[in-house]
């Protein structure tokens, strides 16, 4: 239930002067099928509008990524159009993860970037577009352990410290990082499912399964967190650093998502912010 | 060079998927029980089992009665084996483990989560009520904001 800090509904916006943008050897494209948008907090609210949709209210705090608008009654028509925080601005998506708490103190990500890749699958030149208006969900809400988790905690600047499924202690002047990896085989068909999964699934053997036929670039999320020290007190709105999971709503223009994976994912490019070979 | 051409190879040997059809929306049975109603039933349900154990440390029999009979409406209303989903969670009128622990040893506490309790669930009920148009589904969400409303005035 609520605790007395949780009244804070309204956020902070960060500080966007930490945007890091590859850099390249003039002249030779990097052969890594990638590329990124940075979205710092937009928001905070216990709103999640594909678990709990239409339920203002009803959910675990989340903090929201890109499009300012997204609430509780997000739709693709309600999100197209407004605007966001991420760089590229085009980009208006909807990204968002259980709040991280630290002594019950909500502490945001300050460094926030989401990576769109070619790898997992044996044939980049083959992956789709994502679908305009496909909701994805990724990692496991409900995990009780490392056994049925795929989260990811580890410290920046700190490669000496080994990843865990749960939070790391990382050393002072570090950040506590995750990763989480999104499904990228897509059935074809469905924009979401009623359990909001079945509708994607992770490839097999680096391809996409039978079920699952259209391979579509892999979201991962990678998150900076201004913490370090003890993990005591560290908790996220879901439970553990186990639970950790993250939700997305696709509404890059059609144009700009096509021209990104046909420009930098089908040839196995390294693209920038602007989707341009860096 | 070698990748390259192994990418082209590879794109001129192997057909792409062919173009998906049409996505189809979200699933909404004919009697109007959709995505909303069903995320409500089972987050209803969730927080319920977790009242049962908090009102069961106090001596209110209002609220024991209640939540067992909100429980039995809510799950006739599923349309799919019940999966709690929200377990663990930190959701809004929902009391975690930890709190029902301290309670079970505090009566301050104790009485500060079943008023948590009921006012954070209030607040989910309202904004259930505007956003819920299948009508048994409705009746439970008003039977339910009656119970807190009643509660809630009890002390």
């Amino acid at each position: 239930m609520r605790k007395p800090l949780f009244h804070l509904v309204t956020i902070l916006a960060l500080a966007a002067g930490m945007l890091s943008i590859p850099v390249a050897a003039q002249g030779q494209p990097v052969r890594v099928a990638e590329f990124l948008a940075e979205c710092p907090i937009s928001h905070r609210l216990p709103d999640d509008p594909i678990v709990l949709p239409n339920l203002p209210g009803a959910s675990h705090s989340h903090d929201f990524f890109g499009n300012h608008s997204t609430d509780a009654r997000s739709t693709q028509q309600s999100l197209e159009g407004q605007r966001g925080n991420c760089n590229p601005n085009a980009d208006i998506s909807s990204y968002w993860v259980p709040t991280l708490y630290k002594d019950n103190n909500p502490i945001a990500p300050t460094i926030v970037t989401f990576y769109y890749l070619g790898e997992g699958v044996n044939n980049p030149a083959a992956i789709q577009p994502l679908p305009y208006g496909l909701k994805i969900v990724a990692g496991n809400a409900k995990a009780t352990g490392d056994a049925d988790s795929i989260a990811r905690w580890s410290c920046l600047h700190a490669g000496q410290v080994n990843p865990s499924k749960n939070f790391v202690q990382c050393p002072a002047g570090t950040m506590l990082e995750t990763y989480l990896d999104f499904p990228q085989c897509w059935n074809g068909r469905d924009l979401d499912s009623a359990d909001h999964k079945s509708h994607m699934a992770y490839p097999v053997a680096n391809a996409c399964p039978s079920s699952h036929p259209v391979a579509v670039p892999k979201l991962r999320m990678v998150l900076r967190y201004p913490v370090n020290g003890s993990t005591s007190g560290l908790r996220l709105a879901s439970g553990s650093g186990q639970t950790m999971h993250g939700d997305f709503f696709n509404v890059w223009p059609r144009s700009e998502m096509e021209r990104r994976v046909r420009n930098c994912i089908n040839v196995v490019i390294k693209c920038d912010h602007a989707g341009n070979q860096v | 060079m070698t990748a390259l051409l192994l990418v082209g190879l590879l794109a001129a040997c192997q057909q792409g998927p062919p173009p998906p059809p049409p996505p189809s929306p979200a699933t909404t049975s004919q009697t109007g029980y959709g995505p909303t109603e069903r995320a409500f039933v089972e987050l209803a349900i969730s927080t319920g089992e977790q009242a049962v154990k908090l009102v069961g440390l106090t001596g209110r029999d209002d609220l024991k009665r209640n939540r067992a009979t909100e429980l039995t409406e809510l799950r006739k209303l599923l349309d799919a084996p019940y999966a709690d989903n929200h377990a663990g969670h930190d959701m809004p009128g929902m009391p975690t483990d930890a709190e029902i622990a301290l309670a079970a040893t505090s009566e301050e506490a104790r009485d500060q989560f079943v008023r948590a309790h009921l006012t954070e669930s209030l607040e989910v009920l309202r904004s259930a009520k505007q956003a819920i148009t299948h009508p048994p589904t409705a009746a439970v969400v008003e039977l339910m904001e009656r119970h807190r409303t009643e509660e809630l005035a009890a002390g």
